[in-house]
């Protein structure tokens, strides 16, 4: 079994309702977490984002001034700012098929629909956390992998360059840590 | 070409895309195998949430009277982009997390709320009567929620605003076939659906 020591973590949530931060806070206190801070809008995010150099952004997405989306663009720049690798968990209430796609696009880590629990939060950072993938820049993207599996009935032609489609693996930290031990 | 660097990422180049293997350091040092006899973090969660429990019922009424701030402003301005957004805006939030809070009947209504307000094409012709009675009804539900029957009272007024909210997305949506597959799709939890 894997544990995640969240208090070697550094959190930033970004939501622009109160009640909604307070309830992610409460709930990553929970798993064990410290070091958790929050901002109310995009804005306010990008700014705590450079401040803060959070480990993992939490992010809703409907908010003034800009959304989550733009502040997951506005952070997936290479060389733009401390660390544009840095897992992003959108959690919102969109749950259409176009709007999850556009999450992915935009170079979001993991997407989280709300209503959430402490169980699918959970998942999530431990996700980001233990199984990190690699980042993939194109002229068009920059973000973590969006080939999760492999497809055997996908059609068409290969997007990629250089060799036929494929899942490019990461060693799980877990197994890492165990060799560590 | 491998380039690796301490701290730095390592990448590695194709013809037209870069695979970059961030440096995760500050992670790894997060992971661990779990001993025995550790408490359940996700039980520890879940029992901090609880002990904020008493004040949910605070906070759903101060989004009712968000709610009802935003219908006012529809009611006396109109529904304009900016009155539009403010009630999206508010709708959404008791969408997102009203179930948490456990109101599941609540986040029901306001996502049809929701649906009505970003699926109409125009918005002048939103009947402003159908944004009353989702608002009401939040409200109501809110209110009204240690009733014994409120799982049953609250199905039923939710299934008729939904019906009707549909319908009428339906015809004003009627040329627009891409949002009309996407009113008829099931919600994506997670983008391993995909």
């Amino acid at each position: 079994m894997i544990r995640i020591d969240f208090n070697r973590l550094r959190f930033l949530v970004i939501d622009d309702n109160a009640h909604m931060r307070r309830i992610i806070r409460t709930l990553l206190h929970g798993f064990g977490a410290r070091e958790v801070h929050e901002a109310e809008d995009g804005a306010v995010g990008l700014d705590a984002f450079t401040h803060y150099t959070p480990d993992i952004v939490l992010t809703d997405w409907a908010m003034p001034i800009f959304d989550g989306l733009e502040l997951t663009q506005m952070i997936r720049q290479p060389n733009a700012n401390a660390n544009p690798f840095v897992p992003i968990i959108m959690i919102t209430g969109h749950t259409e098929k176009d709007r999850v796609t556009a999450a992915r696009d935009a170079g979001v880590t993991e997407f989280l629909a709300k209503p959430i629990s402490a169980k699918a939060l959970y998942q999530r950072v431990v996700n980001v956390v233990a199984n990190p993938r690699p980042f993939i820049k194109t002229k068009t993207y920059f973000g973590p992998d969006r080939r999760r599996n492999t497809n055997s009935n996908y059609v068409g032609p290969e997007r990629r360059k250089d060799g036929p489609a494929e899942v490019i693996r990461q060693q799980p930290l877990l197994e890492k840590a165990r060799r560590l031990a | 070409m491998i380039e690796i660097k301490p701290n730095e990422p390592q990448v590695v180049s194709h013809a037209d895309y870069d695979v970059i293997t961030p440096d995760v350091s500050r992670l790894r040092k997060a992971v661990r195998p779990a001993e025995p006899g550790e408490a359940d973090q996700v039980e520890l969660a879940e029992t901090a949430l609880r002990r904020i429990s008493n004040d949910f019922i605070h906070w759903m009424r101060d989004e009712c009277g968000r709610l009802d701030a935003a219908r006012r402003a529809v009611q006396d301005q109109g529904l304009t982009a900016d009155t539009r957004q403010a009630l999206f805006l508010t709708a959404h939030d008791v969408k997102g997390y009203s179930e948490t809070l456990g109101y599941p009947e609540a986040r029901r209504v306001a996502e049809s709320l929701c649906r009505l307000l970003e699926y109409t094409p125009e918005l002048s012709r939103i009947p402003l009567l159908i944004v009353d009675q989702h608002v009401d009804a939040v409200c109501a539900i809110v209110r009204e929620h240690k009733r014994e029957d409120i799982t049953a009272v609250s199905a039923e007024l939710t299934g008729r605003l939904r019906q009707v909210t549909d319908e009428f997305l339906m015809i004003e949506n009627r040329d627009r076939p891409d949002i009309l597959a996407i009113l008829r799709s099931a919600p994506r939890t997670d983008w391993d659906l995909l």
